[in-house]
């Protein structure tokens, strides 16, 4: 693999307090661990270190580091954006690089939520503006002349009246050895001239050509393939195996037990080791195995939903409450009650799941995509019995995520094999192993009832949620918590509503999933609104205004998506449209889909997306992110959905486990809403509209109410 | 085992291998070119897409044993200095996200653009269909495609 240019050591140490941030040690930063991408830092002449994201190299120019890694959600640009606005640098002309795993200097990198801008927005502002006072005081201290009396700009201090300059290279130095300012001053955001722009991103250069390396990519002296037989029934305990052919491969090192946990629940496998990926992969195929799958087997889909129906006649838990639904209902002259349901999904990222671990006896290092480096660090800790200083995380771009990468499963079987030989171990997981081990997004099932007054005005609102639990999948505490309340709009003015969560445990794991449980709840509640505005007879989009009439955002979103969509005109024949609404981290998002009668079938024409994400430091990624959110919608929609049959998964890969294509991928525009809000999430909120903007356009034009997911667009 | 001749990126390369290994797996761990990804193992996905004597192949279905003797390109190999127009637009329309679909796709689309330098929507559509992308960049993607003939036909 690529290592980074080795940059010699200074040894600066200091500490810099940031108001409202973790300590900042400023330090020796080490360099030859560090992750595989760096972009155009070619010097290995000496540096010096602003503070722990700024690096100035008399050689090589300004480094920053980015602290989020990137799973294709654009931070590897946008973070040192927020950075080179405040320090007064050409973006350009900085290299980026990403900074190590380590908690104590960044605080915690996982980057899950869309919490990457929203989280870091403040403090990386502060960071620039601090470096670049550091970088004034040490011009103005050569100078002896007033701080006030100098500025910076393009990487340069000037002094105000004589038009003296240095540059930041020639100031680091002195910069390196100053105290940072407790309250550095930031811009007015009027005078932003980097945060609002999308500047080509540095990444992507090296993901046309072959050169950006992904955790797969990595390879270690001496390391080990591992391919791993696991239960299809996740949680099957292993009887017996009988190696002798596998080990007949060649190239085949060792067969060993191995486990790891998901969410509480401990998973056994079977691994084959050898010295290519081929050799392991082939000894796998000679693996045999028996399985206790005890009664799990009994279970299926079929089984799941009646379950599920069943369960809906629980009370439930109450998250949310105003008014009284029960009174209003009993007593309403119009009523509806409907289900909705959604499947288990994958998140089948393109680089299948793999791990590098070579765990010694008092150290240990990981290499792979993640996006959780500090928590990989954490478990590695454990597992090896070390200290979390001795474990070193070099993580890579991550070829998608969505949510995946954020568990430290695979890594704890590297471990537990390379713990077992002494070898760095590369754990390498099929396809296969991807979709039919989990953990997935949970399916659900959706209660919906509502109440009309004679008028046709909502007046009650019920919407209870039949799920399994992220956060509560072992043990004996049988209730949900409100994390499965996710995607439910309470801003709505309906006078009594009620928010309900009923839990199901079940053997087979679930984890996060890009948008998490608003991919799912959003679907029906959506759903239902419109259900809602066409027994009250009113347009769905006028309805929803009427109901956030006091909401200045989604008003403000709802009424720029029908101006761009021309929904007010009258519609062409044998067209449909649909509109949904969520918030999703914080940001508002508007989702209006256009179809069309062809050939008697529904064509999708056109996804058009509002979404209000405060202040945007960088358009172009939030674009391209909800342009992305659209795909994985609609594939969430119509193309994909795991089912269970004899306890195990039975779509195994692309070919059953259907993705959208480019041919099926149909027009997308995204409006990005201009404000001065605080900013928020960028990665998700775009998802959970989409599929029901879809079908509320689908029973626009058939008339014909879609309420269990994946459907089938061919036979609506 | 058997010796296998290859030519990657008109590198010559002796590799002692079983014939039966995947093309994938020699180019990514024998002859060490990491650009050309893993995705799916069963000519689903295209990630793995290379260059067979001038036709695109999904590397993770094609023996080593019927690559024998013949050229391969790869990503690593469709240019000097990330030159080739579907790059060039790659770049200029943003194209990636994660990126790790993205080989397989320029691989793809180089074959369409040599056979057909003027392509429609639907001629794109077909001849890229075979390649996914997770993170949903295909309107880019067919953007892309049209910028870069732009570009090839000067």
């Amino acid at each position: 693999m690529k290592t980074g240019q080795k940059i010699k050591r200074r040894d600066f140490i200091r500490i810099v307090a940031l108001p409202g941030a973790a300590l900042f040690i400023v330090g020796y930063l080490d360099i030859k661990n560090k992750a595989p991408q760096i972009v155009n830092l070619s010097a290995s002449a000496p540096g010096a270190r602003i503070n722990a994201y700024v690096f100035i190299d008399s050689s090589a120019g300004i480094t920053i580091y980015n602290h989020r890694p990137e799973m294709g959600q654009g931070t590897f640009e946008s973070i040192p954006m927020i950075i080179a606005e405040e320090l007064e640098v050409d973006i350009a002309k900085v290299n980026i690089m990403a900074s190590p795993a380590d908690r104590k200097l960044y605080g915690d990198q996982m980057v899950v939520g869309s919490s990457s801008i929203s989280g870091n927005f403040e403090l990386m502002r502060r960071i620039g503006a601090a470096a670049k006072e550091t970088l004034i005081t040490a011009a103005s201290n050569r100078w002896h002349v007033l701080q006030g009396d100098c500025y910076a700009n393009d990487a340069t201090v000037i002094h105000r009246s004589t038009g003296k300059k240095l540059t930041y290279i020639e100031l680091a130095e002195d910069a390196s050895r100053l105290s940072p300012p407790q309250n550095p001053k930031l811009k007015d955001p009027k005078d932003f001239t980097i945060i609002g722009t999308s500047p080509p991103r540095k990444d992507i250069p090296s993901k046309t050509n072959g050169e950006a390396v992904f955790g797969l990519d990595c390879s270690v002296k001496g390391m080990l393939y591992a391919s791993v037989e696991r239960s299809p029934v996740f949680l099957g305990r292993l009887v017996s195996y009988d190696d002798s052919k596998a080990k007949a491969v060649k190239g085949v090192k060792y067969v060993l037990k191995t486990q790891r946990n998901v969410w509480g629940h401990r998973r056994e496998g079977v691994a084959v080791l050898a010295d290519t990926y081929w050799a392991a992969a082939q000894g796998r195929k000679a693996l045999e195995v028996k399985w206790d799958n005890g009664d799990l087997e009994s279970w299926s889909t079929k089984k799941i939903k009646e379950d599920y129906k069943k369960a809906s006649a629980q009370d439930g838990v109450i998250f949310e409450e105003k008014g009284n639904f029960s009174k209003v209902y009993d007593s309403a002259p119009v009523k509806i009650e409907v289900s909705y349901e959604t499947p288990y999904q994958a998140h089948v990222p393109m680089e299948p799941m793999n791990a590098i671990v070579y765990a010694k006896k008092d150290s240990c290092e990981y290499w792979g995509s993640t996006q959780n480096p500090n928590g990989f660090r954490s478990q590695l800790a454990r597992q090896c019995g070390i200290a979390e200083d001795n474990v070193t995380i070099h993580y890579t771009y991550m070829g998608g995520a969505f949510g995946r990468r954020s568990l430290t499963d695979v890594a704890e079987e590297a471990a537990d094999l390379s713990m077992k030989t002494g070898m760095p171990v590369q754990v390498v997981w099929t396809r296969e192993d991807d979709l039919t081990q989990g953990p997935f997004r949970a399916c659900s099932l959706n209660v919906c009832k509502g109440a009309l007054d004679s008028e046709g005005n909502p007046i009650g609102l019920e919407h209870k949620v039949i799920c399994q639990d992220i956060r509560n999948q072992t043990g004996d505490d049988d209730r949900a918590t409100d994390g499965i309340a996710g995607g439910i709009n309470t801003d709505y003015l309906i006078p009594n509503m009620v928010i309900k969560g009923v839990l199901r445990k079940l053997y087979i794991p679930i984890s996060y999933w890009r948008s998490v449980y608003h991919s799912t709840n959003c679907f029906a509640h959506e759903s239902f609104i419109d259900e809602l505005a066409v027994a009250a007879k009113k347009d769905p989009l006028d309805f929803r205004l009427s109901l956030l009439k006091n909401h200045e955002r989604y008003t403000a979103l709802l009424k720029a998506i029908a101006e761009k969509t021309g929904w007010y005109r009258p519609p062409q024949k044998d067209t449909g449209k649909g509109v949904a609404i969520v918030e999703r981290s914080e940001t508002f998002v508007a989702a209006v889909a256009e179809i069309a009668a062809k050939d008697g079938n529904v064509s999708v024409m056109k996804i058009t997306v509002a979404i209000d994400c405060g202040i945007v430091v960088n358009p172009d990624i939030i674009k391209f992110q909800t342009e992305g959110c659209v795909v994985m919608g609609l594939t969430a929609a119509y193309k994909s959905g795991l089912t269970i049959e004899k306890g195990r998964v039975v779509e195994q890969n692309f070919n059953n486990y259907a993705m959208m294509r480019i041919n099926e991928c149909p027009e997308i525009e995204v409006i990005v809403m201009k404000n001065s809000y605080d900013p928020s999430g960028g990665g998700e909120p775009g998802l959970p509209p989409v599929a029901p903007a879809l079908t509320n356009a689908i029973f626009n034009l058939t008339g014909k109410r879609i309420r269990e997911l994946p459907f089938n667009l061919d036979m609506v | 085992m058997a010796s296998i001749s290859l030519t990657v990126n008109k590198k010559k390369y002796q590799i002692d291998a079983d014939p039966e290994m995947p093309l994938l797996w020699a180019i990514r761990d024998l002859i060490g070119l990491k650009g050309t990804k893993f995705g799916c193992g069963m000519a689903q996905c295209g990630a793995c897409t290379v260059h067979l004597d001038g036709e695109a192949v999904r590397s993770c279905v094609t023996l080593l044993g019927r690559a024998d003797g013949q050229e391969i390109v790869t990503i690593e190999g469709i240019s000097d200095n990330t030159s080739h127009p579907l790059q060039k637009a790659w770049i200029e329309l943003q194209v990636p996200q994660c990126g790790y679909c993205q080989s397989g796709q320029i691989m793809s689309a180089a074959v369409l653009l040599r056979e057909n330098p003027h392509p429609t929507d639907q001629d794109i559509d077909e001849a890229m269909m075979g390649n996914l992308c997770r993170c949903g960049t295909y309107t880019r993607i067919r953007k892309a495609i049209h910028r870069a003939a732009e570009i090839m036909n000067g």
